[in-house]
């Protein structure tokens, strides 16, 4: 009897579409969603995700979520918190496969192509009647120009003040008192700062970002949202003015490549006059600085247009969730009045309710160096701005970067430089 | 007797696929890992994919929008700028070192482990240690300031901090390659270098003439590992250079713009997946440059 033999190639090729195959249906996720009728009994399980802050607040994100769960019963839900490193590639890891959680922490900058790509439920469909309880800027923060809705729940606030080492500016003949309020104030003392030490102190470690040109008063984009306007004159002559900083050494030598904890570290070692920062680093300051801490000088953020940029965090609800009733009310919970300010007590944050920064714990002072930094920070919040276009992408981010260190280089004009950054986000836009 | 010839017809039934069988999981591990990415690689760098949205097929629209981005020819130039430089260095200081720690003398050992060090440390460590002594305010600038050089920005020019990331690779590589070259070079007849001393040879001479061509099949063997990994740098200027990649994303190298280029929720994944193919494609010329040229010398 004559055994019939697989071909061997025929066994290998089996093994690999057997493989490949189930494979090839991943990645996509496919439109199976849940509702935005978020009317229903609130029950089920569902999972929220957030950014970072299991470290340090557990013991809060444990009660809330235990609160929730006695508050409806028959809802069960899993907290998962992700590094702060990562994040963005989490987010899209999760997003591609269908596994986004059902609440999730964002940024605008992150909801913005969540919500392009149908993942992001429209809250001012799904829970309109809440915007009421939100400051007016903090509810359009997570709007889409080009798109109607709204499409996270506002979370917290945040802004930061500018510290400045007193010394220094003394030793430049500098009123140390009198800290730059305005972009020209900054550029003059800066000069003279870097001048009188001989180029030895930079006054600032960062190149300009989209936040500085807003700060600035340029205009950032049409309000059509389809196109980047930072290359007009006022945005010009902002580059032209870091272009002097920067050959004068009033801008750091290392600004083209720093990053935040780069700078940081320029600042507590006495190498920079001034730096971005918040109420938290105070105590970073005493620690790790002593001597930088008894010359510390706090003042806000350099602006011209008389507004302060700040940061704004959401929560956006899976617009694929089967628990949509359950997901838009631990998102609104999360973010209502009663717990942005209990968070608020644990954290140097600022809630995004309407009424909650007049408390007296945002309004009355202590006498206490960290009670009079909260306090300037959230009287600032109230009339901030967040300059960042929520359709700037990191890939806009590096582009502008990349402009600005060749016109500070002297590889472009400032106009040119600008004009090209521009031109690459247009086509960035158009391609997202 | 009939059972165990049943036996016999069942086992020989069962050959042809046995092998298989036992191959399997190997087998699945590549088709997921390895054969199924690239295959999806090369697919995508036909597409528009964006990291949320399928795409559609543009057919060879990526590679030609490649010829006029100058990020990509400015990744070309450092990838390939990179195999230049340290590809002969990693050939020849770390046979050299071999060299040295392969006498038998006492405490030789700790000089070996001490050069097989870097290998083991974490790159994240290792690049965030050299970073902090070549900054303007580091080690290596109190040195040469003490000196009266004066200030060299290391981190801040796009030349010096390229070759600083180079530098970096080189350290690192030079304990894992001396010890490929240990153990060709305890190969190396000792009577060879014996004949070749009595003939009057000095220690250049027997370097050329007997180390040298001993251990060729090695410094090959070297030179392509070395250029497929320096061909794919990232880690070292990532760290150095910060995410932009240097001044101006002037120290940018292929690998680094595939992930600046491919990930986040707005990557253009369509994009990156060609840069992707034009790294394959360049790193499987250089493997095939170096062996065709250890072909010829045998020839």
């Amino acid at each position: 009897m004559r055994i019939s033999r697989i071909p061997r190639r025929a066994v290998a090729a089996g093994a690999v579409l057997a493989v490949l195959l189930p494979l090839s249906a991943c990645g996509d996720g496919g439109d199976d969603g849940g509702s935005t009728d978020a009317s229903g009994k609130i029950e089920g399980k569902i999972t929220f995700q957030t950014w970072n802050l299991k470290a340090n607040f557990k013991p809060y994100f444990e009660g809330l979520v235990a609160e929730f769960e006695d508050k409806y019963p028959g809802t069960d839900v899993k907290w998962v918190d992700q590094p702060g490193e990562g994040y963005a590639d989490k987010i899209s890891a999760d997003a591609a496969a269908g596994t986004l959680p059902d609440v999730v922490n964002v940024s605008p900058d992150l909801v913005a192509p969540l919500a392009k790509a149908g993942l992001a439920l429209d809250l001012g469909k799904a829970a309109g009647k809440y915007e009421k309880e939100y400051l007016p800027g903090a509810w359009k923060s997570h709007q889409i120009p080009g798109t109607e809705g709204t499409y996270a729940f506002p979370w917290y606030l945040n802004t930061g003040p500018l510290f400045y080492n007193k010394r220094l500016f003394k030793e430049a003949g500098l009123d140390e008192n009198k800290p730059p309020k305005t972009y020209d104030q900054l550029f003059g003392q800066a000069l003279q700062l870097a001048k009188k030490s001989d180029g030895k102190v930079a006054t600032l470690a960062n190149v300009p970002t989209i936040e500085d040109f807003g700060r600035y008063g340029v205009p950032l984009m049409n309000k059509e949202g389809t196109g980047f306007t930072f290359n007009d004159a006022k945005g010009v002559e902002l580059l032209t003015e870091y272009k002097k900083l920067y050959d004068a050494k009033a801008l750091d030598g290392q600004a083209l490549t720093a990053t935040p904890e780069s700078t940081g570290k320029k600042f507590l070692t006495e190498a920079v006059a001034m730096n971005p920062g918040s109420a938290l680093d105070l105590e970073k300051f005493k620690k790790e600085a002593p001597k930088l801490y008894k010359n510390i000088g706090i003042t806000p953020q350099i602006s011209s247009t008389g507004k302060d940029n700040m940061y704004v965090m959401g929560v956006m609800v899976n617009a694929r969730t089967k628990q949509t009733p359950a997901a838009v009310a631990f998102a609104h919970f999360v973010t209502d009045a009663e717990h942005q300010m209990e968070f608020a007590k644990k954290v140097a944050i600022f809630p995004s309710t309407r009424g909650s920064l007049d408390d007296p714990y945002f309004t009355e002072q202590d006498g206490k160096e960290e009670t009079r930094v909260r306090v300037a920070a959230a009287k600032s919040i109230k009339t901030a701005v967040n300059y960042t276009p929520v359709l700037f992408s990191e890939q806009m981010k590096v582009e502008l970067r990349n402009a600005v260190a060749k016109a500070l280089q002297g590889k472009e004009s400032p106009e040119e430089a600008l004009d090209n950054a521009v031109k690459n986000c247009d086509r960035l836009l158009k391609q997202s | 007797m009939k059972t165990r010839t049943a036996d016999r017809i069942k086992i020989r039934r069962q050959l042809p696929t046995s092998p298989w069988l036992f191959a399997a999981p190997g087998l699945a591990i590549v088709a997921v890992f390895i054969l199924y990415p690239f295959v999806s690689t090369l697919n995508n760098s036909f597409t528009d994919k964006r990291t949320l949205i399928p795409g559609e097929y543009v057919g060879l629209a990526n590679f030609r929008e490649l010829l006029h981005d100058d990020m990509f020819w400015i990744g070309l130039r450092n990838s390939t700028l990179y195999v230049l430089v340290v590809v002969p260095a990693l050939v020849l200081l770390p046979l050299l070192l071999a060299m040295l720690v392969q006498k038998h003398i006492p405490g030789i050992t700790f000089f070996r482990s001490a050069f097989y060090t870097p290998v083991v440390a974490s790159i994240v460590v290792v690049g965030l240690i050299w970073v902090w002594m070549l900054d303007e305010r580091g080690l290596v600038n109190a040195v040469l300031e003490a000196v009266g050089v004066g200030k060299v920005g290391f981190l801040s020019d796009q030349w010096l901090l390229l070759f600083s990331a180079m530098a970096v690779t080189v350290w690192k590589g030079l304990g894992y390659y001396m010890i490929i070259y240990l153990a060709a070079l305890a190969n190396v007849p000792r009577e060879l270098h014996e004949a070749a001393a009595v003939d009057g040879a000095g220690a250049v001479r027997r370097f050329f003439s007997v180390t040298v061509p001993a251990v060729r099949s090695t410094m090959v063997l070297v030179g392509a590992l070395s250029s497929v990994a320096a061909f794919k740098v990232f880690s070292e200027v990532y760290l150095m250079a910060g995410p932009t990649g240097g001044p101006a994303g002037e120290d940018t190298t292929l690998v680094m713009l595939v992930q600046r280029t491919g990930t986040g929720l707005t990557g253009r994944v369509g994009y990156a997946s060609a840069i992707s193919v034009v790294v394959f494609v360049v790193t499987v010329a250089l493997m095939l440059l170096v062996l065709r040229a250890d072909r010829k010398e045998d020839a």
